[in-house]
């Protein structure tokens, strides 16, 4: 374990002497602030029309109309940056040679590989902190219901960690980052795309696979408030399946070298 | 304390390492020498469990780099060919990241580091960021990573690789220093280098261990003092026969014909001395004796003796017959 902190230690405080760190942080507070003044300008209008039509107080739910909302086009946003956080992770370490010293010492790969795993979302939970300042002015104007915030963060949380392993699985295949993000990027979107593929209503196997697999879908639930176990199966299994690939992926680098 | 034995590395169709055995006794320095892409830093990197080998088995310090890596790697300090920095840490945080890692405690990491970088004279770039040092000082911290965690077992991919002389000079005494308490595999493609270091040395070339031995034993055995040149001038006589015919003698080349003189290699039997016998044959033939001397190969010949895969032989094999006689003492030309 201590190795393992060694290497996710290593990996945050190299993402934090860099701008990039701070880049990413500042790029998804700003595109989520933008994206909650809009939301909830929107929400202010309607319940404004509602208020003069009824004659009674605002009564739009702010998790209905501007949470969900609101974390649908933030898990927009983290498929755009997470790509770019996990992209130099092992590329620029093959590229620069400092894979052998760990490759040297006495780590493991997984060990290794989870403190990549562990660095990464360290960053990407504080990205993900940084934005609770704006959901904290809504409880101070307003009564949103905690829970349904609480289990879409929830649900954005693991859906980072998924693309987070996607991520390091891709990076630990390639020596150039900029391939590595654009790669990824693809590959998320895929995911992400791939239930439109088949047509939901037509009730077909081939249908329901795809659904099931779209990181999208699953996320669906934890934003109305609902932590469905199956869902979480989902996420997690992901992960670990990523991760896997990762130590396999890994390996096969070094057997060629 | 190694022990490398039938180690084989392909990638693809490309065989880098082929066959390779050795062992090094403890504290002692191997060399390992080559041309480039002779398959060094491959046989390192499988040392270090840095990449699996295709066949063969290895033992560092007791554990199989294979079966044990962790415990190998526990007692492996490596100086990969490219010091492996991270750019943005300073030498400080650089160290303390590496002893972190090599299971140091925090407790004696502040220590371990500042040995290290005192060893390895690196105090003054302190907390300088990797990326900014010089070729010397990041050689130097590569060194100091790899000696950190006082490992038993020391592998160096061309440490004095990109240095000026001065640095050179100064990281073979800091190697040899080491060689006390830990044992070294150093590579290299200098030749004096592995003179001046190392007790034994391999030398291998495409893939394949061509010799190990000890530098002076390598430079005697494969030819030294057996061979002696010879410069006569034969009156027109062909001395080849006279010469070979001397007992002890097993071989005789004309090397070169010039203005009437002709110089011999003269190999004989290893432990005889042929000089008397020469001298006199060539005296009592009436032809003029004008350099007996033996012929020191050095290392450099050795190697490429043994790295060339054919020696290319155009020497005209016949001296042409001298017009002038001439009986000097003399090896300077002759105004003729
Ligand atoms: N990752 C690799 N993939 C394919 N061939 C390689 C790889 N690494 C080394 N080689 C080949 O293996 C041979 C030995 O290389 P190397 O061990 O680096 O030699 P040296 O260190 O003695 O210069 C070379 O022919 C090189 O091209
Ligand atoms: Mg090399």
């Amino acid at each position: 374990m201590s190795n393992i902190l060694a290497i996710a230690h290593k990996e945050l405080r190299q993402y934090f002497v860099s701008p990039m760190a701070y880049a990413l942080i500042g790029l998804f507070a700003i595109i989520y602030g933008w994206f909650f003044i809009v939301s909830l300008n929107f929400v202010v209008r309607v319940s404004m029309q509602a208020g003069m039509g009824m004659g009674g107080p605002p009564t739009v739910n702010i998790n209905e109309y501007m949470m969900r909302p609101l974390l649908g086009n933030t898990a927009v946003v983290m498929l755009l940056v997470l790509p770019m956080l996990t992209s130099r992770s092992y590329a620029e370490e093959k590229r620069s040679g400092t894979i052998e010293l760990l490759l040297s010492s006495p780590l493991t790969e997984l060990q290794i590989i989870l403190g990549k795993f562990l660095g990464a979302l360290a960053l990407f939970t504080a990205m993900l902190g940084v934005t609770l300042v704006h959901v904290a002015v809504l409880f101070i104007y307003g009564e949103p219901e905690l829970g349904p915030i609480l289990s879409g963060y929830l649900g954005l949380w693991l859906m980072g960690a998924s693309f987070i392993s996607v991520g390091l699985l891709i990076s630990s295949a390639s020596r150039n980052q900029m391939v590595a993000g654009v790669v990824t990027f693809g590959v998320l979107l895929m995911f992400w795309v791939v239930s439109w593929m088949g047509d939901p209503s037509s009730g077909s196997t081939t249908a329901s696979v795809l659904a099931y697999l779209s990181i999208l879908d699953h996320f669906e639930d934890f934003s109305k408030g609902v932590i469905d176990t199956k869902h979480l199966a989902y996420y997690i299994s992901f992960i670990t399946f990523g991760l896997f690939l990762t130590v396999k992926s890994v390996d096969s680098e070094r057997w060629r070298g | 304390m190694i022990e490398v034995q039938h180690v084989t590395k392909r990638y693809g169709p490309v065989t880098a390492v082929n066959d390779v055995s050795f062992r090094v006794d403890s504290g002692q320095i191997l060399g390992f020498l080559g041309p480039n892409g002779a398959g060094k830093t491959t046989t390192m990197r499988i040392l270090t469990g840095c990449i699996p080998a295709t066949e063969g088995t290895a033992i560092v310090a007791g554990y199989d780099v294979f079966e044990q890596p962790v415990e190998a790697k526990r007692r492996t300090g490596y100086l990969p060919e490219t010091p492996p920095l991270y750019t943005d840490m300073t030498v400080r945080e650089y160290l303390t990241f590496a002893a972190r890692i090599n299971g140091i405690g925090s407790g004696a990491r502040r220590e371990r580091v500042a040995g290290a970088m005192a060893r390895t004279s690196v105090e003054d770039v302190a907390d300088r960021h990797c990326g900014k040092l010089s070729k010397g000082y990041r050689q130097r911290v590569g060194l100091a990573q790899a000696i950190l965690h006082n490992p038993d077992v020391l592998i160096l991919d061309e440490p004095t690789a990109g240095l000026d002389p001065k640095q050179i000079i100064e990281t073979r005494e800091l190697i040899k220093d080491l060689a006390g308490d830990h044992t070294i595999i150093l590579s290299t493609h200098i030749l004096p280098e592995v003179a001046q270091t190392c007790q034994s040395v391999i030398i291998i070339n495409k893939g394949q261990v061509v010799a190990v031995d000890t530098p002076a034993n390598l430079t005697e055995r494969l030819g030294g003092a057996e061979t002696i040149r010879l410069e006569v001038d034969p009156l027109g006589a062909d001395p080849e026969p006279a010469l070979a015919a001397v007992p002890g003698v097993t071989g005789v080349t004309v090397a070169e014909t010039a203005n009437g003189s002709c110089v011999l290699d003269v190999q004989s039997e290893r432990g005889t001395d042929v000089r008397r016998e020469l001298a006199r044959t060539v005296v009592s033939s009436g032809w003029g004796l004008l350099e007996l001397s033996p012929l020191r190969v050095s290392l450099e010949d050795v190697f490429l003796q043994l790295t060339t895969s054919e020696e290319p032989k155009e020497e005209d094999a016949d001296p042409e017959p001298a017009p002038e006689p001439a009986d000097t003492t003399d090896t300077t030309e002759d105004p003729t």
